[in-house]
Protein backbone atom coordinates (compact mmCIF):
# COMPACT_ATOMS: atom_id res chain seq x y z
CA UNK A 1 0.00 0.00 0.00
CA UNK A 2 3.24 2.47 0.52
CA UNK A 3 2.49 2.85 -3.40
CA UNK A 4 -1.15 4.03 -2.79
CA UNK A 5 0.13 6.57 -0.35
CA UNK A 6 2.44 8.27 -2.56
CA UNK A 7 -0.08 8.88 -5.13
CA UNK A 8 -2.93 9.74 -2.50
CA UNK A 9 -2.48 12.16 0.05
CA UNK A 10 -5.46 13.15 1.99
CA UNK A 11 -4.08 16.27 3.80
CA UNK A 12 -4.10 17.52 -0.18
CA UNK A 13 -8.39 17.36 0.80
CA UNK A 14 -8.30 19.97 3.44
CA UNK A 15 -5.44 21.98 2.08
CA UNK A 16 -7.35 22.67 -0.85
CA UNK A 17 -10.34 24.43 0.39
CA UNK A 18 -8.78 27.57 1.14
CA UNK A 19 -7.77 28.00 -2.72
CA UNK A 20 -11.14 26.67 -3.97
CA UNK A 21 -13.64 28.17 -1.51
CA UNK A 22 -13.31 31.97 -2.62
CA UNK A 23 -13.62 30.65 -5.99
CA UNK A 24 -17.60 29.95 -4.99
CA UNK A 25 -18.27 32.94 -5.45
CA UNK A 26 -18.61 33.19 -9.14
CA UNK A 27 -20.16 29.60 -9.06
CA UNK A 28 -23.22 31.40 -6.65
CA UNK A 29 -23.11 34.59 -8.71
CA UNK A 30 -24.00 32.48 -12.63
CA UNK A 31 -26.32 30.47 -10.45
CA UNK A 32 -27.79 33.45 -9.35
CA UNK A 33 -28.09 35.47 -11.92
CA UNK A 34 -29.46 32.53 -14.08
CA UNK A 35 -31.91 31.51 -11.10
CA UNK A 36 -33.51 35.41 -11.38
CA UNK A 37 -33.59 35.27 -15.04
CA UNK A 38 -35.05 31.97 -15.44
CA UNK A 39 -37.16 32.34 -12.70
CA UNK A 40 -38.89 35.51 -14.60
CA UNK A 41 -38.63 33.64 -18.23
CA UNK A 42 -40.29 30.72 -16.32
CA UNK A 43 -42.87 32.76 -15.30
CA UNK A 44 -43.70 33.61 -18.67
CA UNK A 45 -43.51 30.13 -19.86
CA UNK A 46 -46.02 28.95 -17.46
CA UNK A 47 -48.48 32.26 -17.95
CA UNK A 48 -48.30 30.62 -21.77
CA UNK A 49 -49.25 27.32 -20.72
CA UNK A 50 -51.82 28.21 -18.69
CA UNK A 51 -52.93 30.66 -20.67
CA UNK A 52 -56.12 30.45 -23.51
CA UNK A 53 -54.24 31.05 -26.67
CA UNK A 54 -53.74 27.46 -28.15
CA UNK A 55 -50.24 28.70 -30.37
CA UNK A 56 -48.84 30.23 -27.23
CA UNK A 57 -49.34 27.37 -25.29
CA UNK A 58 -48.21 24.82 -27.79
CA UNK A 59 -44.64 26.72 -28.48
CA UNK A 60 -44.12 26.74 -24.18
CA UNK A 61 -44.67 22.88 -24.16
CA UNK A 62 -42.50 22.43 -26.97
CA UNK A 63 -39.89 24.92 -25.60
CA UNK A 64 -40.03 22.68 -22.46
CA UNK A 65 -39.81 19.27 -23.97
CA UNK A 66 -36.87 20.47 -25.93
CA UNK A 67 -34.98 21.85 -22.95
CA UNK A 68 -35.51 18.33 -21.18
CA UNK A 69 -33.95 16.01 -23.69
CA UNK A 70 -31.37 18.82 -24.34
CA UNK A 71 -27.78 18.06 -22.08
CA UNK A 72 -26.04 20.60 -20.53
CA UNK A 73 -23.37 20.69 -22.08
CA UNK A 74 -24.40 20.38 -25.78
CA UNK A 75 -26.46 23.90 -24.48
CA UNK A 76 -23.88 25.10 -22.98
CA UNK A 77 -21.83 24.68 -26.37
CA UNK A 78 -24.48 25.46 -28.68
CA UNK A 79 -24.67 28.86 -26.81
CA UNK A 80 -21.21 29.29 -26.25
CA UNK A 81 -20.56 28.91 -30.70
CA UNK A 82 -24.12 29.72 -31.58
CA UNK A 83 -24.92 33.19 -29.96
CA UNK A 84 -22.21 35.01 -31.35
CA UNK A 85 -22.21 33.80 -34.78
CA UNK A 86 -25.72 34.58 -34.89
CA UNK A 87 -24.93 38.31 -34.05
CA UNK A 88 -22.80 37.84 -36.52
CA UNK A 89 -25.19 38.19 -39.11
CA UNK A 90 -26.51 41.05 -37.49
CA UNK A 91 -22.86 42.49 -37.34
CA UNK A 92 -22.69 42.39 -34.00
CA UNK A 93 -18.93 40.99 -32.34
CA UNK A 94 -19.65 39.06 -29.74
CA UNK A 95 -16.98 36.62 -29.78
CA UNK A 96 -14.34 38.73 -26.86
CA UNK A 97 -17.31 38.48 -24.59
CA UNK A 98 -16.53 37.20 -20.62
CA UNK A 99 -17.89 33.78 -20.86
CA UNK A 100 -19.38 34.08 -17.90
CA UNK A 101 -22.79 35.32 -20.27
CA UNK A 102 -23.02 32.53 -21.81
CA UNK A 103 -22.95 30.36 -18.82
CA UNK A 104 -25.70 32.67 -17.72
CA UNK A 105 -27.76 32.81 -20.62
CA UNK A 106 -27.42 28.98 -21.02
CA UNK A 107 -28.72 28.43 -17.40
CA UNK A 108 -31.35 30.53 -17.71
CA UNK A 109 -32.79 29.14 -20.77
CA UNK A 110 -32.27 25.70 -18.51
CA UNK A 111 -33.56 26.80 -15.52
CA UNK A 112 -36.92 28.67 -17.17
CA UNK A 113 -37.87 25.37 -18.43
CA UNK A 114 -37.67 23.92 -15.16
CA UNK A 115 -39.54 26.63 -13.54
CA UNK A 116 -42.50 26.79 -15.98
CA UNK A 117 -43.46 23.27 -14.61
CA UNK A 118 -42.28 24.24 -11.59
CA UNK A 119 -45.14 27.37 -11.31
CA UNK A 120 -47.71 25.49 -13.41
CA UNK A 121 -47.92 22.62 -11.18
CA UNK A 122 -48.33 24.82 -7.93
CA UNK A 123 -50.62 26.78 -9.89
CA UNK A 124 -52.61 24.27 -10.78
CA UNK A 125 -52.91 22.29 -7.20
CA UNK A 126 -54.72 25.30 -6.02
CA UNK A 127 -58.15 24.80 -6.23
CA UNK A 128 -60.33 27.19 -8.78
CA UNK A 129 -62.96 27.73 -6.29
CA UNK A 130 -60.72 29.53 -4.11
CA UNK A 131 -60.20 32.53 -6.61
CA UNK A 132 -64.00 32.31 -7.20
CA UNK A 133 -64.69 32.94 -3.44
CA UNK A 134 -61.87 35.32 -3.19
CA UNK A 135 -63.74 37.33 -5.86
CA UNK A 136 -67.30 36.73 -4.73
CA UNK A 137 -66.21 38.49 -1.16
CA UNK A 138 -64.99 41.52 -3.41
CA UNK A 139 -61.58 40.97 -3.92
CA UNK A 140 -60.26 42.42 -7.24
CA UNK A 141 -58.77 39.44 -9.42
CA UNK A 142 -55.15 40.82 -8.75
CA UNK A 143 -55.70 40.85 -5.35
CA UNK A 144 -57.46 37.66 -5.38
CA UNK A 145 -54.01 36.05 -6.75
CA UNK A 146 -51.68 38.20 -4.51
CA UNK A 147 -53.55 37.65 -1.27
CA UNK A 148 -55.41 34.02 -2.07
CA UNK A 149 -53.59 32.18 -5.42
CA UNK A 150 -49.85 32.99 -4.10
CA UNK A 151 -49.32 32.35 -0.86
CA UNK A 152 -50.59 28.74 -1.20
CA UNK A 153 -49.02 27.95 -4.91
CA UNK A 154 -45.86 29.31 -2.94
CA UNK A 155 -45.72 26.53 -0.24
CA UNK A 156 -46.62 23.80 -3.35
CA UNK A 157 -43.75 25.18 -5.21
CA UNK A 158 -40.84 25.38 -2.73
CA UNK A 159 -39.15 22.34 -2.57
CA UNK A 160 -39.74 21.60 -6.43
CA UNK A 161 -37.60 25.32 -6.46
CA UNK A 162 -35.30 24.16 -3.82
CA UNK A 163 -34.58 20.59 -5.95
CA UNK A 164 -34.41 23.08 -9.09
CA UNK A 165 -31.63 25.07 -7.51
CA UNK A 166 -29.65 22.04 -6.64
CA UNK A 167 -30.15 20.65 -10.30
CA UNK A 168 -28.80 24.11 -11.30
CA UNK A 169 -25.88 24.37 -8.89
CA UNK A 170 -24.70 20.64 -9.95
CA UNK A 171 -25.13 21.57 -14.04
CA UNK A 172 -23.37 24.99 -13.45
CA UNK A 173 -20.58 22.83 -12.50
CA UNK A 174 -19.79 22.34 -16.50
CA UNK A 175 -19.00 25.82 -16.67
CA UNK A 176 -15.45 24.83 -16.54
CA UNK A 177 -15.92 23.18 -19.77
CA UNK A 178 -16.44 26.53 -21.71
CA UNK A 179 -13.19 28.18 -19.94
CA UNK A 180 -15.06 29.92 -16.78
CA UNK A 181 -12.79 29.80 -14.06
CA UNK A 182 -15.35 29.12 -10.95
CA UNK A 183 -14.79 26.18 -8.28
CA UNK A 184 -13.93 23.67 -10.63
CA UNK A 185 -12.54 25.77 -13.03
CA UNK A 186 -9.85 26.71 -10.56
CA UNK A 187 -9.82 23.05 -9.09
CA UNK A 188 -8.85 22.17 -12.94
CA UNK A 189 -5.97 25.00 -12.57
CA UNK A 190 -4.85 23.80 -9.32
CA UNK A 191 -4.41 20.04 -10.88
CA UNK A 192 -2.54 21.16 -14.13
CA UNK A 193 -0.47 23.52 -11.86
CA UNK A 194 0.32 20.15 -10.27
CA UNK A 195 1.60 18.15 -12.98
CA UNK A 196 -1.84 16.12 -13.08
CA UNK A 197 -0.71 14.64 -9.18
CA UNK A 198 -3.11 14.60 -6.70
CA UNK A 199 -5.77 14.82 -8.69
CA UNK A 200 -8.09 12.51 -6.99
CA UNK A 201 -7.64 15.06 -3.52
CA UNK A 202 -9.08 17.81 -5.36
CA UNK A 203 -11.77 16.19 -6.82
CA UNK A 204 -12.78 14.71 -3.22
CA UNK A 205 -12.82 18.49 -1.94
CA UNK A 206 -14.93 19.44 -4.58
CA UNK A 207 -17.68 16.81 -3.79
CA UNK A 208 -17.52 18.24 -0.33
CA UNK A 209 -18.16 21.74 -1.34
CA UNK A 210 -20.73 20.47 -3.44
CA UNK A 211 -22.17 17.90 -1.08
CA UNK A 212 -22.64 20.52 1.61
CA UNK A 213 -24.04 23.18 -0.48
CA UNK A 214 -26.83 20.47 -1.26
CA UNK A 215 -27.54 19.48 2.07
CA UNK A 216 -27.90 23.53 3.06
CA UNK A 217 -30.16 24.38 0.47
CA UNK A 218 -32.32 21.31 0.63
CA UNK A 219 -32.43 22.02 4.46
CA UNK A 220 -33.26 25.77 3.99
CA UNK A 221 -35.95 24.76 1.93
CA UNK A 222 -37.22 22.72 4.43
CA UNK A 223 -37.11 25.45 7.07
CA UNK A 224 -39.28 27.74 4.60
CA UNK A 225 -41.68 25.26 3.74
CA UNK A 226 -42.03 24.80 6.93
CA UNK A 227 -42.48 28.78 7.91
CA UNK A 228 -44.57 29.28 4.96
CA UNK A 229 -47.25 26.89 5.88
CA UNK A 230 -47.83 28.02 8.96
CA UNK A 231 -51.48 29.77 8.02
CA UNK A 232 -52.02 26.67 6.07
CA UNK A 233 -55.25 24.93 7.01
CA UNK A 234 -56.31 21.74 5.31
CA UNK A 235 -59.74 21.30 4.90
CA UNK A 236 -60.86 17.79 6.15
CA UNK A 237 -64.77 17.54 5.48
CA UNK A 238 -66.18 19.14 2.26
CA UNK B 1 -16.77 34.06 -40.25
CA UNK B 2 -20.40 35.19 -41.06
CA UNK B 3 -20.37 32.42 -43.74
CA UNK B 4 -23.76 31.07 -42.44
CA UNK B 5 -23.57 27.13 -41.95
CA UNK B 6 -22.34 24.65 -43.44
CA UNK B 7 -24.40 23.01 -44.76
CA UNK B 8 -23.00 19.68 -46.45
CA UNK B 9 -20.86 19.07 -42.61
CA UNK B 10 -24.23 19.50 -40.83
CA UNK B 11 -25.30 16.57 -42.99
CA UNK B 12 -22.29 14.57 -42.66
CA UNK B 13 -21.65 14.94 -38.97
CA UNK B 14 -25.49 14.12 -38.29
CA UNK B 15 -24.34 10.90 -39.19
CA UNK B 16 -21.03 11.15 -37.38
CA UNK B 17 -23.68 12.12 -33.81
CA UNK B 18 -26.03 8.93 -34.89
CA UNK B 19 -22.92 6.32 -35.18
CA UNK B 20 -22.55 7.69 -31.39
CA UNK B 21 -26.04 6.00 -30.48
CA UNK B 22 -25.40 2.26 -29.92
CA UNK B 23 -22.38 3.40 -27.65
CA UNK B 24 -24.78 5.45 -25.73
CA UNK B 25 -27.51 3.38 -25.67
CA UNK B 26 -25.32 0.75 -24.43
CA UNK B 27 -24.33 2.43 -21.85
CA UNK B 28 -27.82 3.72 -20.54
CA UNK B 29 -28.29 0.10 -20.81
CA UNK B 30 -25.97 -1.75 -18.75
CA UNK B 31 -26.32 1.25 -15.96
CA UNK B 32 -30.13 0.55 -15.97
CA UNK B 33 -29.75 -3.39 -15.70
CA UNK B 34 -27.30 -2.83 -12.81
CA UNK B 35 -29.27 0.16 -10.98
CA UNK B 36 -32.90 -1.35 -11.37
CA UNK B 37 -32.18 -4.46 -9.27
CA UNK B 38 -29.82 -3.15 -6.71
CA UNK B 39 -31.82 0.21 -6.70
CA UNK B 40 -34.85 -1.68 -5.75
CA UNK B 41 -33.56 -3.81 -2.87
CA UNK B 42 -31.63 -1.02 -1.74
CA UNK B 43 -34.99 0.93 -1.43
CA UNK B 44 -36.48 -2.49 0.37
CA UNK B 45 -33.70 -1.67 2.60
CA UNK B 46 -34.80 1.90 3.41
CA UNK B 47 -38.91 1.21 3.81
CA UNK B 48 -38.17 -1.68 5.99
CA UNK B 49 -35.41 -0.06 8.06
CA UNK B 50 -32.84 -2.77 7.91
CA UNK B 51 -30.39 -1.07 10.41
CA UNK B 52 -27.01 -0.61 8.60
CA UNK B 53 -27.97 -0.88 4.96
CA UNK B 54 -30.61 1.39 5.84
CA UNK B 55 -28.26 4.53 7.06
CA UNK B 56 -25.78 3.48 4.21
CA UNK B 57 -28.14 3.96 1.61
CA UNK B 58 -29.26 7.26 2.89
CA UNK B 59 -25.47 8.41 2.99
CA UNK B 60 -25.62 7.17 -0.93
CA UNK B 61 -28.20 9.06 -2.05
CA UNK B 62 -27.52 11.88 -0.39
CA UNK B 63 -23.66 12.18 -2.23
CA UNK B 64 -25.11 11.34 -5.43
CA UNK B 65 -27.92 13.67 -5.34
CA UNK B 66 -25.24 16.45 -3.87
CA UNK B 67 -22.84 16.08 -6.06
CA UNK B 68 -22.48 16.80 -10.03
CA UNK B 69 -21.89 13.69 -11.95
CA UNK B 70 -18.78 15.66 -13.85
CA UNK B 71 -17.36 15.68 -10.43
CA UNK B 72 -18.14 11.64 -9.80
CA UNK B 73 -16.62 11.05 -12.98
CA UNK B 74 -13.29 12.99 -12.34
CA UNK B 75 -13.18 10.82 -8.75
CA UNK B 76 -14.01 7.68 -10.58
CA UNK B 77 -11.47 8.14 -13.08
CA UNK B 78 -8.80 9.08 -10.89
CA UNK B 79 -9.64 6.91 -8.08
CA UNK B 80 -9.90 3.68 -9.85
CA UNK B 81 -6.73 3.35 -11.46
CA UNK B 82 -4.71 4.00 -8.14
CA UNK B 83 -6.59 1.55 -6.78
CA UNK B 84 -6.17 -1.12 -9.34
CA UNK B 85 -2.59 -0.54 -9.51
CA UNK B 86 -2.27 -0.98 -5.64
CA UNK B 87 -4.03 -4.51 -6.23
CA UNK B 88 -1.90 -5.70 -9.04
CA UNK B 89 1.50 -4.63 -7.39
CA UNK B 90 0.33 -6.71 -4.38
CA UNK B 91 -0.47 -9.68 -6.20
CA UNK B 92 1.92 -9.30 -9.11
CA UNK B 93 -0.62 -9.68 -11.93
CA UNK B 94 0.34 -8.12 -15.22
CA UNK B 95 -2.48 -5.90 -16.34
CA UNK B 96 -2.04 -3.08 -18.21
CA UNK B 97 -4.27 -0.36 -16.57
CA UNK B 98 -3.74 2.33 -18.65
CA UNK B 99 -5.33 -0.05 -21.60
CA UNK B 100 -8.83 -0.46 -20.18
CA UNK B 101 -11.79 0.34 -21.85
CA UNK B 102 -12.62 3.46 -20.95
CA UNK B 103 -16.09 2.05 -21.51
CA UNK B 104 -15.68 -0.07 -17.83
CA UNK B 105 -15.58 3.64 -16.12
CA UNK B 106 -18.53 4.40 -18.07
CA UNK B 107 -20.58 1.59 -16.80
CA UNK B 108 -19.23 2.16 -13.28
CA UNK B 109 -20.13 6.27 -12.48
CA UNK B 110 -23.85 5.63 -14.61
CA UNK B 111 -24.46 2.51 -12.68
CA UNK B 112 -23.25 4.03 -9.13
CA UNK B 113 -25.47 7.58 -10.01
CA UNK B 114 -28.35 6.03 -11.17
CA UNK B 115 -28.99 3.71 -8.42
CA UNK B 116 -29.01 6.00 -6.01
CA UNK B 117 -31.77 7.81 -8.27
CA UNK B 118 -33.40 4.44 -8.41
CA UNK B 119 -33.34 4.09 -4.28
CA UNK B 120 -35.59 7.70 -4.07
CA UNK B 121 -37.66 6.23 -6.79
CA UNK B 122 -38.40 3.09 -5.77
CA UNK B 123 -38.60 3.96 -2.38
CA UNK B 124 -41.73 6.43 -2.89
CA UNK B 125 -43.22 4.57 -5.23
CA UNK B 126 -43.56 1.35 -2.72
CA UNK B 127 -44.36 3.68 0.13
CA UNK B 128 -47.80 4.61 -1.79
CA UNK B 129 -49.14 0.81 -2.03
CA UNK B 130 -50.88 0.73 1.17
CA UNK B 131 -49.52 -1.93 3.53
CA UNK B 132 -53.02 -3.81 3.96
CA UNK B 133 -51.88 -5.22 0.63
CA UNK B 134 -48.95 -7.17 1.53
CA UNK B 135 -50.76 -8.13 4.08
CA UNK B 136 -54.26 -9.42 2.20
CA UNK B 137 -51.99 -10.95 0.19
CA UNK B 138 -50.07 -13.22 2.61
CA UNK B 139 -53.09 -13.47 4.48
CA UNK B 140 -54.00 -15.24 1.43
CA UNK B 141 -51.31 -17.59 1.77
CA UNK B 142 -49.00 -15.96 -0.90
CA UNK B 143 -45.09 -16.40 0.18
CA UNK B 144 -43.75 -12.82 0.77
CA UNK B 145 -41.65 -12.91 -2.18
CA UNK B 146 -45.05 -14.09 -4.12
CA UNK B 147 -47.07 -11.23 -2.63
CA UNK B 148 -44.32 -8.56 -3.79
CA UNK B 149 -44.10 -10.13 -7.38
CA UNK B 150 -47.92 -10.55 -7.60
CA UNK B 151 -49.40 -8.00 -5.95
CA UNK B 152 -47.11 -5.12 -4.43
CA UNK B 153 -44.53 -4.61 -7.79
CA UNK B 154 -47.19 -4.24 -10.35
CA UNK B 155 -48.68 -1.51 -8.18
CA UNK B 156 -45.70 0.28 -7.35
CA UNK B 157 -44.33 -0.57 -11.11
CA UNK B 158 -47.30 1.87 -12.55
CA UNK B 159 -46.37 5.15 -9.87
CA UNK B 160 -42.93 4.03 -10.64
CA UNK B 161 -42.82 4.66 -14.14
CA UNK B 162 -43.01 8.42 -15.31
CA UNK B 163 -40.07 8.98 -12.53
CA UNK B 164 -38.09 5.77 -14.12
CA UNK B 165 -38.87 7.43 -17.23
CA UNK B 166 -37.07 10.81 -16.50
CA UNK B 167 -34.12 8.87 -14.87
CA UNK B 168 -33.67 7.05 -17.96
CA UNK B 169 -33.66 10.52 -20.02
CA UNK B 170 -31.54 12.26 -17.22
CA UNK B 171 -28.67 9.14 -17.65
CA UNK B 172 -28.69 9.40 -21.53
CA UNK B 173 -28.15 12.95 -21.18
CA UNK B 174 -25.54 12.38 -18.45
CA UNK B 175 -23.63 9.95 -21.01
CA UNK B 176 -22.93 13.33 -22.73
CA UNK B 177 -20.18 13.47 -20.65
CA UNK B 178 -18.43 10.65 -21.08
CA UNK B 179 -16.47 12.58 -23.56
CA UNK B 180 -14.39 13.05 -20.37
CA UNK B 181 -13.30 9.32 -19.79
CA UNK B 182 -12.77 9.46 -23.86
CA UNK B 183 -15.91 7.55 -24.13
CA UNK B 184 -16.63 7.55 -27.76
CA UNK B 185 -20.51 8.32 -27.88
CA UNK B 186 -22.61 11.11 -29.27
CA UNK B 187 -20.77 14.31 -28.31
CA UNK B 188 -17.40 13.22 -28.07
CA UNK B 189 -17.57 11.78 -32.22
CA UNK B 190 -19.68 14.85 -33.31
CA UNK B 191 -17.28 17.42 -31.55
CA UNK B 192 -13.77 15.36 -32.57
CA UNK B 193 -15.23 15.75 -36.39
CA UNK B 194 -15.94 18.85 -35.91
CA UNK B 195 -12.25 19.85 -34.64
CA UNK B 196 -10.91 19.18 -38.15
CA UNK B 197 -12.69 22.69 -40.04
CA UNK B 198 -14.15 24.14 -36.47
CA UNK B 199 -17.61 23.93 -37.97
CA UNK B 200 -18.60 23.61 -33.80
CA UNK B 201 -22.24 25.43 -34.65
CA UNK B 202 -22.92 22.85 -37.26
CA UNK B 203 -21.53 19.67 -34.82
CA UNK B 204 -23.32 20.87 -31.26
CA UNK B 205 -26.72 21.09 -33.67
CA UNK B 206 -26.25 17.54 -34.56
CA UNK B 207 -25.84 16.54 -31.46
CA UNK B 208 -28.55 18.53 -30.14
CA UNK B 209 -30.86 17.28 -32.68
CA UNK B 210 -29.48 13.26 -31.92
CA UNK B 211 -30.46 13.76 -28.10
CA UNK B 212 -33.78 15.07 -28.65
CA UNK B 213 -34.94 12.54 -31.19
CA UNK B 214 -33.43 9.74 -29.30
CA UNK B 215 -34.91 11.30 -25.52
CA UNK B 216 -38.28 11.89 -26.96
CA UNK B 217 -38.28 8.23 -28.52
CA UNK B 218 -37.67 6.94 -25.12
CA UNK B 219 -40.44 9.23 -23.46
CA UNK B 220 -42.83 7.59 -26.26
CA UNK B 221 -41.56 4.13 -25.26
CA UNK B 222 -42.42 4.87 -21.76
CA UNK B 223 -45.71 6.33 -22.40
CA UNK B 224 -46.90 3.43 -24.59
CA UNK B 225 -45.46 0.89 -21.37
CA UNK B 226 -46.88 3.44 -18.97
CA UNK B 227 -50.43 2.73 -20.55
CA UNK B 228 -50.02 -1.22 -20.61
CA UNK B 229 -49.23 -1.28 -16.71
CA UNK B 230 -52.51 1.31 -16.32
CA UNK B 231 -54.84 -1.84 -15.60
CA UNK B 232 -52.87 -2.82 -12.41
CA UNK B 233 -53.38 0.72 -10.51
CA UNK B 234 -55.02 0.48 -7.52
CA UNK B 235 -58.30 2.47 -8.44
CA UNK B 236 -60.11 3.82 -4.72
CA UNK B 237 -63.51 4.32 -5.12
Amino acid sequence: MSNMEKYFDASYIWSSFPALLPFLKITFLVAGLSIIFGTFFGLILASMKLGKNKVARKVANFYTTILRCTPSIVLLFLVYYGVPSIADNFGIYLHDIDTAVFVVITFTLQFAAIMSEVIRSAYESIEKGQFEAAVSVGLSPFQAYRRIIFPQALVVALPNFGNGMIALLQEGSLAYTIGLIDVVGKANLIIAANYNTHALEIFIALAIIYWILSILIEKGFGKLEKMFSKGKQTIKAT
Amino acid sequence: MSDGLNYKFLVDTFFVALSGVPITLFVTAVALLVALPLGFLLALTRINQIPILNTFSQVYVSFVRGTPIIIQIFIVYASVPLILTAITEKYNWNIKIYDINPIWYAFIVFSFSTTAILIEVFRSALSTVSKGQLEAAQAVGLTNFQAYRRIVIPQALVVALPNICTATVNLIKATSLGYAMSLQEITLKAKVAANVGYNYVEAYLDIFLVYIILCSLVEYGFKLYEKRLRKYQYVSS
